[in-house]
């Protein structure tokens, strides 16, 4: 049956399955056609399957009808030869042969001439002797009679001799040399020894992370036995004395896949032909390389928000790729995933990555050499609802630990005595503070963070670089909310460079929402349970800013990110 | 209730109208200051009263606030009475700037001589609505309010005696804690007598102490220059201190510098309009 017929009929069987939809029950039709469907999914594999095999096939046959033709040619043309050159020794022969025809026919002629004279002279002593026989006076005859007598007795002594046939009938013929036209014959079954194949250059994305898809040609005129594939790896390590095991494999056609490599790995192949006469010299070396191991997402270090989102991957290979390539998919409802957006040359492990808001998207990154890009990584899916981030650890001050998921942050009531402190340039060293991971554009975020109503915190943001020493609010460098308890009420500071408007809140927020629209340069705090707008600071952000956090006292606070933007917050 | 517009100017797109009208409740010529946003034009937009504060009329809101630009923004609508009835001819109206004429405290007179005439509770939460909603593009469900110092004390009042009527609620250097100060004193024995208990229905701190209802989002802002503040007329304190133990939500700014005057409320005036379009376009 044709593909196309097929593909008809299975049309038609989907074209029935959607009549037949309303007249069943809706579960056993579900059923029915999930069954019909995976049964047609499998027919169209094979379909394209047996497509696939009948058109090798007729590749097959072209090639064999082809060698076919060349071969009759080569042997027409053979033939040719042999029949030339035996026909040159031939009319060799010939010239010779007439040759000698034309000597005897001359001497023959000679001969004949000659007799006719004899012939002649014949003639004229019989007339000769007539005329004396006819003589009637004897004297005059017996006088004239011995001088005829002896001249006729010589002639018929000479004519004896003559009479003699002067030609050998023989034809003397010269015996040809035809050791260069058996040779010729001889030569149509035996076979040269294979010239050098010819190896060919890489193909791209013919490579896997073990594996090398090699091609090479050979001259035409060669008939090859097998060939006999070598390859070794080269190693940029200095260290590696020895020089790496050459393997070897038989191959019959002109192509193998090797298998069993190294990723992202340089090779050195070559390959010499075998036929029953002998064994070719090795041809040039040509140099193959193994795609790269996927590389591994790190799933904690993505962050996104609105409309975009950094993502952060580890190689995935001992050894440096030339580059990465990011795939983009939209994550569809209906499972058709949309088209693929590629940012391809990115030349370390993470890249920013423009979104459309509010949609939902799977990204693969791909690590790419020469040999071709490798497998795609395991997926991560991001959603630009709302703003994703984590806590950054390495800027954590000592006392304050982190929840596993690293968005609760623990001040705890033990004072570690501070020889049992470690810092480093990026730990806060005086603030019990930490800064969380923003994808790094002048976007708009949205975060909340779950405190305690007897909790003395600071929440706000800071330039990444924001003094280490220094406490939240109290530089130009960063801006936050701070609560305090008084006595008598709680006591809400909206600290830059040390100053804070006078706001008084009546009810303390237990969940604070955190609004940073870049663009417009305003960071607003809200309490997110009551919708109230506690501040707005106005301000040209100039640098990445970093949500930072930070706990006065001991207690607890809990980060909550990829919320959406409440619309509350929406004014003009 | 008919209508007289006695000006009408093109402004940020939209227009900037006075009317007068024969009040019911008040029993006099009154007039009004309406705001109407370009967006009125083709739909019904939420409506912000704005009380003004002592001695004041209709126009020094819409000539000193700078409202305009924020509320075309925002389409919202805002209508701005007067301060009192005026022309009632009661003895003693025209005598001193804190009680009578522009002084009208938004309460409804109990007492003689001004209980006919001084009912400006009931203005500017009953009749004036009513007006607005029948004769402008109004949505009628949608109604917030604001005012600046006696003005702000009546728009606090206003919301706390009238759970739910109002969307939102903010005042600039409002009268706090009226029964309490020199203003309100003077104007409560004057409208409401001498029994203390019937003012205390007028006073934004005993109303705070006492309110249940939807939650209410109050904005106020207060300078801290403000001669007033000092002269203890405002109580800002109060207020916070009844709210902070009822738990109403009341975010108070003291505003470095600023005193009691427009340049003030100009200032500041666009934070109250988004506070307000905050819950009136949710």
């Amino acid at each position: 049956m044709e593909g196309s017929e097929v593909r008809g009929r299975l049309d038609v069987i989907e074209e029935e399955e959607a009549a037949d939809e309303d007249s069943s029950t809706p579960e056993a039709s579900t059923h029915l056609k999930d069954d019909l469907r995976s049964c047609r999914d499998k027919l169209s594999q094979k379909i394209v399957e047996m497509e696939n095999f009948a058109s090798n096939l007729e590749e097959i046959f072209v090639t064999v009808e082809e060698n076919f033709v060349r071969q009759e040619q080569q042997l027409e043309q053979h033939y040719a030869d042999v029949l030339q050159s035996v026909c040159v020794r031939a009319e060799a022969r010939v010239a010779s042969v007439c040759e000698q025809k034309k000597c005897k026919l001359e001497r023959l002629y000679g001969e004949l001439l000659r007799c006719g004279n004899t012939l002649q002279t014949a003639k004229l002593l019989i007339q000769s002797a007539q005329t004396l026989h006819r003589r009637q006076h004897t004297h005059a005859f017996l006088q004239a009679v011995m001088p005829i007598i002896n001249r006729m007795e010589q002639f018929s002594s000479e004519e004896e001799e003559e009479l003699q046939l002067g030609v050998s009938l023989e034809f003397q013929v010269p015996s040809t040399d035809l050791s260069d036209v058996r040779q010729m014959m001889d030569s149509i079954n035996a076979l040269p020894a294979p010239s050098a194949p010819v190896m060919n250059p890489q193909i791209s994305n013919s490579a896997t992370h073990t594996s090398l898809h090699v091609c090479w040609s050979l001259f035409s005129d060669d008939t090859v036995e097998f060939y006999l594939l070598h390859w070794r790896l080269i190693s940029d390590d200095c260290t590696l004395l020895t020089p790496q095991e050459v393997c070897e494999m038989k191959v019959k056609e002109t192509h193998c896949r090797v298998c069993d490599l190294l990723p992202n790995a340089q090779y050195e192949l070559w390959v010499t032909a075998t036929n029953t006469s002998g064994i070719s010299p090795a041809s040039e070396r040509a140099v193959y390389m193994t795609v790269p191991s996927p590389p591994v997402i790190r799933p904690r270090e993505c962050v996104s928000s609105l409309d975009a989102a950094l993502i952060r991957w580890d190689s995935g290979n001992t050894n440096p790729v030339e580059s990465y390539t990011l795939e983009l998919t939209e994550d569809c409802a209906d499972g058709d995933g949309g088209a693929t957006e590629c940012i391809v040359a990115i030349p370390c492990c993470e890249c920013v990555v423009q979104l459309q808001p509010r949609r939902s998207f799977i990204i693969h990154i791909r690590a790419v050499n020469t040999g071709g890009p490798s497998q795609r990584s395991e997926p991560i899916h991001i959603c630009s609802t709302g703003t994703f981030f984590r806590l950054l650890e390495d800027t954590a001050h000592p006392s304050l630990s982190l929840s596993a998921d690293g968005l609760s942050m623990f001040y705890l009531d033990e004072d570690l005595p501070l020889s049992h402190m470690t810092f480093s340039d990026n730990t806060f060293a005086r603030c019990v503070a930490v800064l969380g991971d923003l994808v790094p554009i002048r976007g708009q975020y949205y975060w909340e963070v779950e405190v305690e109503s007897s909790t003395e915190y600071r929440i706000g943001v800071a330039y990444e670089d924001t003094h280490r020493n220094s406490y939240l609010g109290g530089n130009n460098t960063s801006w936050c909310m701070r609560h305090t308890l008084t006595p008598s009420r709680h006591r809400y500071e909206f600290l830059h460079g040390g100053w804070s408007p006078d706001v008084c809140v009546t009810v303390p927020a237990l969940r604070v929402g955190v609004l940073l629209d870049c663009a417009a340069g305003t960071l607003s705090f809200w309490n997110a349970a009551l919708q109230q707008l506690l501040h707005t600071f106005t301000c040209s952000f100039l640098h990445r800013l970093q949500p930072c956090f930070a706990l006065d006292t001991p207690g607890a606070m809990r980060l909550h990110t990829g919320l959406p933007t409440p619309a509350y917050t929406h004014t003009r | 209730m008919a209508l007289t517009q006695v000006s009408s100017n093109k402004c940020s797109g939209g227009y900037q109208k006075v009317f007068e009208h024969d009040s019911s409740e008040l029993k006099c010529k009154m007039k009004f200051a309406i705001y109407l946003p370009p967006k009125a034009e083709s739909s019904k937009c939420p409506v912000l009263y704005w009380l003004s504060g002592l001695t004041c009329t209709e126009q020094n809101f819409i000539t000193k606030a700078g409202s305009q630009q924020a509320a075309s923004e925002n389409g919202i609508i805002i209508v701005a009475p007067d301060t009192s009835p005026r022309g009632c001819n009661i003895e003693g109206e025209e005598e001193s700037w804190d009680f009578g004429t522009g002084a009208g405290f938004y309460v409804n007179a109990t007492q003689d001589p001004w209980k006919t005439n001084y009912r400006m509770y009931s203005y500017v939460t009953e009749e004036l609505p009513r007006l607005i909603n029948s004769n402008f593009p109004a949505d009628p469900e949608k109604m917030s309010i604001s005012g600046h110092s006696m003005g702000g004390h009546g728009a606090l009042i206003c919301a706390l005696k009238n759970p739910g009527k109002y969307k939102s609620v903010s005042a600039f250097a409002p009268i706090c804690n009226p029964v309490q100060c020199a203003w309100g004193q003077k104007a409560f024995s004057g409208y409401l007598g001498s029994d203390k208990s019937t003012w205390e229905a007028y006073d934004a701190t005993v109303l705070a102490e006492s309110y249940s209802g939807p939650e209410l989002d109050i904005l106020i802002d207060q300078g801290r220059d403000d001669q007033f503040l000092s002269a203890s007329q405002l109580l800002p304190d109060n207020l916070i201190a009844a709210c902070s133990k009822k738990k109403i939500p009341v975010v108070f700014r003291l505003q470095q510098g600023y005193d009691h005057s427009y340049y003030f409320i100009f200032s500041f005036i666009n934070d109250h309009i988004k506070h307000h379009a905050k819950y009136l376009n949710a």
